[in-house]
C-alpha cells in the first residue's frame, strides 16, 4: 500500500491513541495503523486519510525473565525485543524482520517459519491492551500462561489487521533459547523433507523449496547431534550449518508478488507443484510462501489452494487476501461493535470488511 | 428426549456446587439433530444449555428455568483420523481419553489431558479451554483445535477455523474455544494431533513442605528447564491418594512434585540431572525416577485420582481454580493455607504448579452449620489475593455461574462490554446458555457498570432464580 502524501500521527501513549481515534471516528477520518511498515501489502486495497504510527509506543512495560513473559508496547520492534531477551537466554519465537513491530506482527498473525516446533504466533499472545475504532481503551486476556477468565479476545485480535482496534501493548509468552541450533540443507526436495518429518522426531522446522530441503534442529547439543545422524540417513550429503540462520534461502522473496499459503499439511506437495520453483512450504505445518510474477499466476495458484480448502493472501505486491468469509453476519456485527464509524482501514480485511 | 423428574434432576447440575433446573433434556445423535433441536428452541424462544459429561466445575452446564439442555453424550464418533495432516475430526461427545486412545496407534496423542479425561468430552474441553498436566509443554486446548463446526442459536451452521494454519476472517474459532457454550453448540471438532514423545521420564520429588516445592518450581521455570508437566500435591493429598490408589508416594513428605520430562534420550537425561540439581538446592529430600511404564503409570494414577481420593476427609468439596505469575507461587500458596486456617477450614492443594495454576480444594461436611458461608468467604479472599498478585480468576475451569461476578476484578465495564458485544454478535437474542460467563450488568453498547469488588457469597446469593447451592 502506498502511503506517500498521507498525514501521519505518532502518539506517544495510550491516551493519545484514544484521543486520535475518538476524533477520527467523529470526523469519519479513515485510519491505517502502521508499525514497522513491513506488512502493508497484506490486506485488500483500502483508501485511508490518516496514518497512525505506533513507532513511538516502544517502551518495555514489564519483563521479569523468571516469568517467561514480556510485556511491551506495540511499537517495540522485533530487533529491540530480541536484544532485550537474548541476554536472559530467551526468545519470542516469531522470526520476523528487525523492523517489524510486536503490535504489527500480532495484527497480521503472520506464519512463523519454526511453527512446527514452537507453535503459531497466536498461541503466544497472552494479553493485549487496545483501543477500539471509537476510542475506547480495552484490556483483554491476562499476564498468566493459562487463562479462561472471560472470552479469549486476544485471539480475536490476532490477525485482525488493524480493522477492529489499535493494539497498543502486548504480553507475550517466551521460550528459552535452545543451547544448540543447526540448519541442514540437502538436495531432494519434498521426498527428503517428508522423510525427515518421519524420522526426526523433534524437528523444529522442515522447509522445502524447489529441489532443496532445509531442516532446523534446536535443543540439547546431544539431541541435535543424534537427530543430525537420523537426518543424514535420508540425505547423506546434507550440509550442516551450526548457528546458521533459518531459512537459508527464501527464493520467493525476489518476486514482485509474494503470497502466503495455508493448506492442510498433506496438500503442500500439490500446491507447491502448481506454484512453481520459487515457492517454499513448511512440511508438517501446511504454511508456505510463493513468489509470483503477477495477477494471472496468483489467480491460478489461489484457485488451486482454495479448491483444496486453503487460503492464499498476498503479503507483498498487489492481489489482496482472496478467500471467503465464514459467518459474514457475525463478522459484520463484531466489526460494527469495535469500530462503529468504520474508520479502521475500511475494506482491508477479509471479505472487504 | 426426556422430561421425567429423575432425568431433569440428573441434568440440573454439573460437578460444581450449583444446582439449577431445566424443562427438557434432549440427547441428539448427529449434528442434524442438534440443528433440529436448536430450531425448535428458536421457534419456542427457549434458552439452550449445551452439555457434555457435566464434569464442569463452574456451573457452565447448569440449566436455569425454562431451558432446553442439549447433551452431546450420544455424539461419540471419531469421524476421521488423518496422521498425514496431524489432525482428526471428532464429534463433541467423544471422551478425551477415547480420543487419545484412538490416535495413539498412529503415534499421536491429543495433548490436553485434564484430570477428568476419562469422563469429560472433547466438546466440553473446547468450551472450557481445558488444561491438564501436560499443557505446561504443549499448551491448553485452544492450541489444539484447528477448526470446529458450530450450530448457532438461530439454527444456522458454520465452520470456523481451517485444517491449515490460517483461515480467512477473524479467529472466531479462537473465540469459541473457552466460550462455555454461550456462542453456539460445537457439533464437530478438528483437533491437532501431537506426536508421542520418543522418551519420557517421570520423576517424583519429595519436599519438607509445599512452599519449598513451589520455590523449586519457580526456580525451574526461571532457569529455563522445559518440563512437560510439573504437578504439586501437598501432604493431605498424598495421604489420601496413598489410601485410595497406592501410587507409591512418600507419606511423610510435606509435599511431592511430579515432574515429567520428554524428548530424546540424551536431552531427557540432561534435564533429569538439572532437575535434581535445582531440587536439591531447594530442599528436596528425595527424587525417584520411574523405572518403567508401569511405575510411571502408577505415579500418574495417583495424581489423576487425587481429587476423588480426598473424599476420604469429608463428603463435600469445593475446588478452586486460579492462576498466578509463577514467581509468586510460594507466596500465594502460603496465603491459601493462612486464609483456610483463619476460616477454620481444611484445604488440600494439588495443582498444575508449572503453569502457576492453583487448585485450592476445600473439603467439608455441608451438614456443619455455616460451613458453606466460610468456604465461600475464604474462596473469595483467595481470588482477591491472586488478582492482587497479578493473576486471573480461572485457568481452566471457566467462569460459568460460579465466577461471573468476579470478572470485574479483572476487567473494566468497557472491557466487559467488548466481551458482551462479541457474544451478542454470535447470539443476538441471548438464548445460548444465558446468565453464564459475563456478570449481569455487562452489556454491549452500555458500559455503565463500574469496576466493582466481587463478593462470592453475595454473588452466589444473587444467582438467577431457580439455582441452589
Ligand atoms: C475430578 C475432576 C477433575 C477435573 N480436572 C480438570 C483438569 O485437570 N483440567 C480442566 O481443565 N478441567 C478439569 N475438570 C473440569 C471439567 O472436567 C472440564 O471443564 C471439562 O472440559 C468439562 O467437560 P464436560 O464434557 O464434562 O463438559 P460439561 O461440564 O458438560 O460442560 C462444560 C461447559 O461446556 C459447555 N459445553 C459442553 N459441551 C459443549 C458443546 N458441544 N458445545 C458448546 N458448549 C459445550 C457447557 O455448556 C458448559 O458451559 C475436572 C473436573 C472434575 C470433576
Amino acid at each position: 500500500m502506498d502511503l506517500t502524501g498521507l498525514p501521519t500521527v505518532t502518539p506517544t501513549d495510550r491516551e493519545a491513541v484514544v484521543r486520535c481515534l475518538r476524533e477520527a471516528s467523529a470526523a469519519h477520518t479513515r485510519v491505517l495503523v502502521v508499525g514497522g511498515a513491513t506488512q502493508l501489502d497484506r490486506g485488500n486495497p483500502a483508501a485511508v486519510d490518516l496514518v497512525l504510527s505506533t513507532r513511538a509506543l516502544d517502551r518495555v512495560v514489564a519483563y521479569e525473565p523468571a516469568e517467561m513473559i514480556a510485556v511491551v508496547e506495540a511499537g517495540c520492534t522485533a530487533a529491540a525485543l530480541r536484544d532485550l531477551l537474548r541476554p536472559h537466554g530467551q526468545e519470542w519465537p516469531v522470526d520476523a524482520d528487525d523492523d517489524a513491530t510486536v503490535g504489527g506482527l500480532i495484527a497480521t498473525g503472520a506464519a512463523v517459519p519454526r511453527q512446527l516446533g514452537v507453535g503459531p504466533l497466536r498461541d503466544s499472545v497472552l494479553e493485549l491492551e487496545c483501543v477500539s475504532g471509537d476510542g475506547r481503551a480495552i484490556h483483554t486476556g491476562g499476564r498468566t500462561v493459562k487463562n479462561v477468565s472471560g472470552y479469549g479476545l486476544p485471539r480475536l485480535l490476532v490477525g485482525s489487521l488493524g480493522t477492529l482496534a489499535v493494539i497498543v501493548q502486548a504480553a507475550v509468552k517466551l521460550r528459552p533459547l535452545a543451547g544448540a541450533r543447526r540448519t541442514l540443507v540437502a538436495a531432494g526436495g519434498l521426498p527428503v523433507a517428508l522423510g525427515w518429518l518421519r524420522s526426526v522426531p523433534l524437528a523444529t522446522a522442515i522447509l522445502v523449496h524447489g529441489d532443496t530441503a532445509e531442516l532446523r534442529l534446536e535443543g540439547w547439543a546431544d539431541d541435535v547431534a543424534a537427530q543430525t545422524a537420523w537426518a543424514r540417513a535420508c540425505a547423506p550429503d546434507a550440509h550442516v550449518g551450526d548457528d546458521a540462520p533459518f531459512p537459508q534461502a527464501a527464493p520467493w522473496s525476489h518476486h514482485p508478488v509474494v503470497a502466503e499459503m495455508s493448506v492442510a499439511p498433506s496438500r503442500l506437495g500439490a500446491v507447491l507443484a502448481t506454484a512453481g520453483c520459487d515457492a517454499g512450504g513448511l512440511v508438517g505445518v501446511g504454511a508456505g510462501w510463493a513468489g509470483l510474477e503477477g495477477a494471472a499466476a496468483l489467480d491460478r495458484l489461489r484457485r488451486r489452494v482454495e479448491s483444496l480448502g486453503g487460503a492464499l493472501p498476498v503479503v507483498r505486491g498487489p492481489g489482496g487476501l482472496g478467500g471467503t468469509l465464514p459467518a459474514p453476519a457475525i463478522h459484520r456485527r463484531i466489526k460494527a461493535a469495535f469500530d462503529p464509524a468504520g474508520i479502521l482501514a475500511p475494506g482491508r480485511f477479509w471479505g472487504g470488511l | 428426549m426426556a422430561a421425567d423428574p429423575l432425568t431433569l434432576g440428573l441434568y440440573a447440575r454439573d460437578a460444581s456446587i450449583i444446582e439449577g433446573g431445566c424443562a427438557l433434556v434432549v440427547l441428539p445423535s448427529s449434528a442434524d439433530e442438534v440443528q433440529a433441536c436448536v430450531q425448535v428452541a428458536a421457534r419456542e424462544g427457549l434458552a439452550i444449555v449445551p452439555r457434555g459429561s457435566g464434569t464442569g466445575l463452574a456451573g457452565g452446564a447448569v440449566p436455569l428455568g425454562d431451558a432446553l439442555v442439549i447433551v452431546t453424550s450420544r455424539m461419540t464418533r471419531v469421524l476421521d483420523v488423518r496422521p498425514e495432516d496431524r489432525l482428526a475430526w471428532v464429534e463433541p461427545g467423544v471422551l478425551n481419553q477415547d480420543l487419545a486412545d484412538a490416535v495413539r496407534p498412529h503415534g499421536f496423542t491429543f495433548a490436553p489431558d485434564p484430570s477428568s479425561q476419562q469422563a469429560s468430552t472433547v466438546g466440553g474441553n473446547v468450551a472450557t479451554n481445558a488444561g491438564g498436566p501436560h499443557c505446561l509443554l504443549h499448551g491448553v486446548t485452544s492450541g489444539h483445535v484447528l477448526a470446529l463446526d458450530l450450530v448457532l442459536a438461530d439454527g444456522a451452521r458454520v465452520r470456523l477455523g481451517s485444517e491449515g494454519p490460517l483461515a480467512p476472517g477473524y479467529d472466531l474459532r479462537g473465540v469459541v474455544v473457552g466460550s462455555e457454550g454461550t456462542l453456539g453448540i460445537v457439533t464437530a471438532v478438528c483437533v491437532r494431533l501431537t506426536p508421542l514423545a520418543p522418551v519420557v521420564s517421570t520423576c517424583l520429588l519429595a519436599f519438607p513442605d509445599p512452599l519449598a516445592a513451589a520455590r523449586c518450581v519457580a526456580a525451574c521455570i526461571a532457569q529455563g528447564l522445559v518440563a512437560a508437566a510439573m504437578e504439586c500435591m501437598d501432604q493431605a493429598s498424598v495421604r489420601a491418594v496413598e489410601q485410595y490408589v497406592h501410587a507409591g508416594y512418600p507419606e511423610d513428605a510435606g509435599a511431592v512434585l511430579l515432574v515429567e520430562l520428554e524428548g530424546l534420550a540424551a536431552g531427557v537425561a540432561h534435564a533429569v540431572a538439572e532437575l535434581g540439581t535445582i531440587a536439591g538446592a531447594h530442599g528436596a529430600t528425595s527424587m525417584r525416577v520411574a523405572a518403567d511404564e508401569e511405575e510411571r503409570g502408577q505415579l500418574w494414577k495417583g495424581r489423576k485420582h487425587a481429587l476423588g481420593a480426598v473424599a476420604l476427609y469429608a463428603p463435600h468439596y469445593y475446588l478452586h481454580d486460579c492462576v498466578v505469575p509463577r514467581t509468586r507461587l510460594p507466596e500465594l500458596l502460603a496465603d491459601v493455607y493462612r486464609i483456610a486456617a483463619e476460616h477454620r477450614l481444611l484445604v488440600v492443594n494439588m495443582f498444575h504448579a508449572g503453569d502457576g495454576n492453583l487448585h485450592p480444594l476445600f473439603v467439608f461436611d455441608r451438614g456443619e452449620e455455616g460451613v458453606l458461608e466460610r468456604v465461600l468467604t475464604a474462596s473469595q479472599e483467595i481470588l482477591e489475593r491472586c488478582v492482587a498478585a497479578g493473576g486471573v480468576v480461572s485457568g481452566e475451569h471457566g467462569i460459568g455461574l460460579e465466577k461471573r461476578d468476579f470478572l470485574p476484578l479483572l476487567f473494566s465495564a468497557a472491557d466487559l462490554g467488548a466481551q458482551a458485544c462479541v457474544r451478542q454478535a454470535f447470539d443476538p437474542d441471548g438464548r445460548m446458555n444465558p446468565h453464564k460467563v459475563l456478570p449481569a450488568g455487562a452489556r454491549c453498547g452500555d458500559f455503565a457498570m463500574a469496576r466493582g469488588d466481587g463478593d462470592l457469597a453475595a454473588a452466589v446469593r444473587s444467582l438467577p432464580a431457580g439455582t441452589w447451592i
